[in-house]
């Protein structure tokens, strides 16, 4: 494996504040800044630890890294970053992007998304990126040079028109496709997973209402009096605890919501190798209609119905100087066709080669992440249970003694 | 400490057949002249008198020990009515349904097995409907008007949101009228009711409801205390705070009824949701290769969690609330025994102040306010023993009740825990290990 930037730089996104500022038309605003802090891995000299660089970044900058890193590397699943706006809440999440709880899970995403990029083989050896973690000012002016912005505004086009390949590499095909599932079933697994969390929270709540009227029950009971009131408290227990429970699950819908996004990557690499795949049939096409024109003037046969050809047989024909002139400049047209046609076809065999081994690192990398979301939600669930089963045993010893 | 009392002219339980009487002279079946009472007792002055008889004129049969109720009842509070000492065992059990052309019914099969000689036979098993239930209890409120009568499951019920026929519905109404019949067959008093007694015995019940109208009942059947015109000046302290305990109690049982149920309606939307949530992961199982294993897992263990969860709902649905309403139930047929209690007093309050007022009779009190007087304080020392097992049962009950409830979730997070715990090796499982 190649030395990634990840092996000798820790990365951290240590801390979330919020700033007041002017925007670009003057007015006022309040964003969130966060503090990126970087140290070399390796010792230093004397035995003593590297210093900790810091400096601030605020989401719109990380934005700006990742669609640069998406235009100048097309053919990588380039990792995407965490929801821009508070997406699948449930009643008791905010949606607010401002609101504390949303902002520390954004902070631990963009952590994410640093990390996931210094541990790409081919990205993590990019100068902006690194520049991004190192360089506080101009870093801005930096990527704008790049001029990364003029192809980014096509292939913002590309992505979304609609045209027909007709050969394309069915791998990508099949790729495109998944990713479009993909998106879909996790976004409904998403949306349910929030009106399930909302309910759950529902159910333990309730069970706070035992904990008063037990309370109350009890001061007119006896004998009773004591179980009930012991009981009622751990009712008061249960209640609380599903507070705990369901912010740890948010961690698991972010580990899901990444792949969603990671859905899109994906599906704008198929997309790329389609853009160009339609460029090559697109000048192969246009090389062979060329030819054949080259053809029939030369030959001065006319095989195929041409407006031209029928302009000349009505107005007349033309000279012979003027033909040969047009041969002229079709075979040069024809000869920067065949030579354009060379080079986009190496070009798409070179993309699909790197893009595809990058597909598959992507897939084991989702593969086994996806795994580990998995056991991490199955761990949870059986640790509600565990304090299910902890508070009712409680409770029923309470009642025990009634 | 009472005086030891002499045996009772019946079978009745082992334990009280070491105990005489304190007002029987022999142990034939008439009651002598009275003794003198222990002053703990507040024995009805006049219990051995022939003369006693209810307000409407109706001789009272003092043979029965149901006469002697607060005697009996006294006697037997401490009784632990265990296998060994108890002689009476009843249950109801086997619905079947009915068909005819007027009208579709269940009924239930009522089984007595007993040693005692108020019954002809050692066994008996019949047939009952709701409304022979419902007939019997009403008779025991009749004729028992002093002492606490356990609660029916409410008679009606709405046609089309509740189905009558219902296997939960009849397994619910069957348990409630069980525990009815049970509680009845525990009351010392109430057990050996001559009602009762038909009841679980008569082969035609319909013969002797429309007889019992006819006959004159020894039991004064068709007592009805005067409702009119006696205003109780105030309760005495014991019956009050029996009275406020009543009110917060059914106060407090209608909250948890409500919270329970709430409980049952959250739970139900949380799972339609999961059961929407589960095959999703089914589904996206099917797009992958690789996770396609962990994720069918995950899927089918949420669909456990469904099945579980719908369990406990249904439990608590048919045994938790069911228990709840009839205390509710019971609560309100108490408080009306209190009112009754109250205008006994009521009655004999106003005819002594009357009695004071007019100063005819000199130092002897009117024979009618001794009756008054003596009713009170039957009802009185008979209302007071029921309060006491009342308490006492419904603290077994709840503490029953409310442990049941705490198993039954226990055993929802224990089939989830399974579930889970059982699906981690799948999902650690890696493929070069298959």
């Amino acid at each position: 494996m190649e030395d990634c930037l990840a092996k000798k730089m820790e990365i951290a996104v240590s801390e979330a504040e919020k700033r007041t500022g002017r925007n670009a038309m003057n007015m006022q605003e309040t964003y969130t800044a966060y503090l990126i802090e970087t140290r070399a891995v390796e010792p230093q000299s004397e035995g003593q630890c590297a210093p900790v660089d810091s400096l601030w970044r605020r989401y719109s900058e990380f934005e700006l890294l990742r669609n640069y890193l998406s235009v100048t590397y097309p053919h990588i699943v380039v990792p995407p970053l965490p929801e821009k706006r508070a997406d699948f809440v449930w009643h008791k999440l905010s949606a607010d992007n401002m609101d504390p709880d949303f902002v520390e899970r954004r902070r631990i995403g963009l952590e994410n998304f640093l990390l996931r990029v210094a541990s790409h083989p081919v990205l993590c050896q990019d100068k902006i990126f690194y520049s991004f973690l190192t360089q506080e000012g101009g870093w801005k002016e930096m990527v704008n040079e790049t001029g990364f912005q003029l192809k980014a505004d096509s292939r913002l086009k590309a992505l979304n028109a609609t045209f027909r390949v007709k050969n394309p590499d069915k791998r990508f095909t099949e790729l495109k496709h998944y990713s479009d599932e993909l998106q879909s079933v996790i976004s409904h697994l998403l949306r349910v997973r929030a009106r399930v969390a909302d309910r759950l929270y529902g159910v333990y709540k309730v069970h706070g209402n035992y904990g008063r009227v037990f309370s109350e029950w009890s001061a007119i009971e006896k004998e009773m009096g004591d179980g009930l009131q012991s009981a009622g408290h751990h009712m008061d227990v249960y209640a609380a605890s599903i507070d705990d429970i369901l912010e740890e699950e948010e961690h698991y819908a972010d580990q899901l919501k990444e792949y969603l996004f990671y859905a899109e990557a994906l599906r704008a690499v198929c997309r790329k190798h389609e853009l160009m795949q339609y460029d090559l049939e697109m000048a192969a096409q246009d090389l062979t209609s060329k030819k054949q024109q080259c053809e029939e003037l030369a030959t001065g046969t006319v095989r195929t119905f041409s407006l031209k050809g029928m302009t000349s047989k009505l107005f007349g024909q033309e000279t012979p100087e003027q033909r040969e002139a047009k041969i002229k400049v079709l075979e040069e047209q024809i000869q920067e066709g065949e030579e354009q046609l060379k080079s986009k076809n190496l070009e798409g065999r070179d993309f699909v080669k790197s893009a595809w081994a990058d597909i598959e690192r992507f897939k084991e990398q989702k593969n086994h992440d996806l795994k580990e979301a998995l056991i991490n939600y199955a761990v949870m669930q059986i640790s509600m249970c565990k304090k299910g089963i902890q508070v009712w045993t409680n409770a029923k010893e309470c009642f025990s003694k009634m | 400490a009472a005086g030891a009392p002499k045996p009772l002219p019946s079978s009745g339980p082992k334990s009280l057949r070491e105990m005489p009487h304190p007002l029987a002279t022999s142990s034939s079946e008439e009651m002598g002249p009275a003794l003198t009472p222990s002053p703990d007792l507040l024995l009805p002055r006049s219990i051995a008198d022939k003369d006693l008889s209810l307000p409407n004129g109706t001789p009272v049969d003092t043979s029965s020990p149901a006469s002697s109720s607060s005697l009996l009842n006294r006697l037997q509070l401490d009784d632990d009515l265990d296998g060994e000492t108890r002689d009476l065992f009843v249950t109801v059990d086997d619905p079947k349904k009915h068909v005819c052309t007027m009208e579709t019914y269940i009924t239930y099969r009522v089984t007595t097995k007993t040693t005692r000689a108020e019954f002809d036979l050692p066994e008996y098993s019949v047939r009952r409907r709701y409304q022979d239930f419902d007939w019997l209890r009403n008779k025991l409120e009749e004729s028992q008007p002093t002492h606490l009568i356990p609660p029916l499951p409410e008679k009606f019920v709405v046609k089309g949101v509740v189905d009558r026929f219902s296997e939960e519905f009849v397994e619910t109404r069957r348990k409630a009228l069980d525990k009815f019949l049970k509680r009845i067959t525990d009351h010392p008093v109430l057990s050996f009711n001559e009602h009762f007694n038909v009841f679980l015995t008569a082969k035609d019940l319909n013969a002797y409801k429309k007889q019992g109208m006819a006959l004159l009942s020894k039991m004064g059947e068709s007592v009805k205390y005067v409702t009119g015109g006696y205003k109780l000046r105030s309760r005495p302290l014991e019956f009050a705070a029996i009275g406020e305990y009543l009110d917060t109690f059914s106060l407090k049982l209608g909250t948890i009824d409500r919270i329970a149920q709430r409980i049952i309606k959250e739970q139900l939307e949380y799972l339609v949701e999961l059961r929407e949530y589960g095959p999703v992961y089914s589904t996206w199982g099917g797009l992958e290769v690789e996770l396609s294993e962990p994720l069918e897992g995950v899927s089918a263990c949420i669909g456990n969690c469904c099945t579980a969860l719908e369990e406990l709902s249904e439990d608590m649905t048919e045994d938790f609330l069911p228990v709840l309403r009839e205390y509710i139930l019971y609560s309100e047929s108490m408080k009306n025994v209190l009112k009754k209690r109250d205008q006994v007093q009521a009655e004999y309050e106003a005819k002594l102040e009357a009695v004071a007022l007019k100063k005819e009779d000199r130092p002897k009190v009117p024979t009618d306010v001794e009756k008054c007087q003596d009713r009170v304080e039957c009802f009185n020392a008979d209302l007071k023993a029921d309060m006491e097992r009342w308490q006492n049962n419904k603290r077994q009950d709840f503490r029953q009740l409310l442990m049941g409830m705490a198993d039954k979730n226990i055993q929802y997070y224990e089939k989830c825990l399974t579930a889970w715990e059982s699906i981690i090796p799948l999902l650690q499982d890696k493929p070069e290990t298959k």
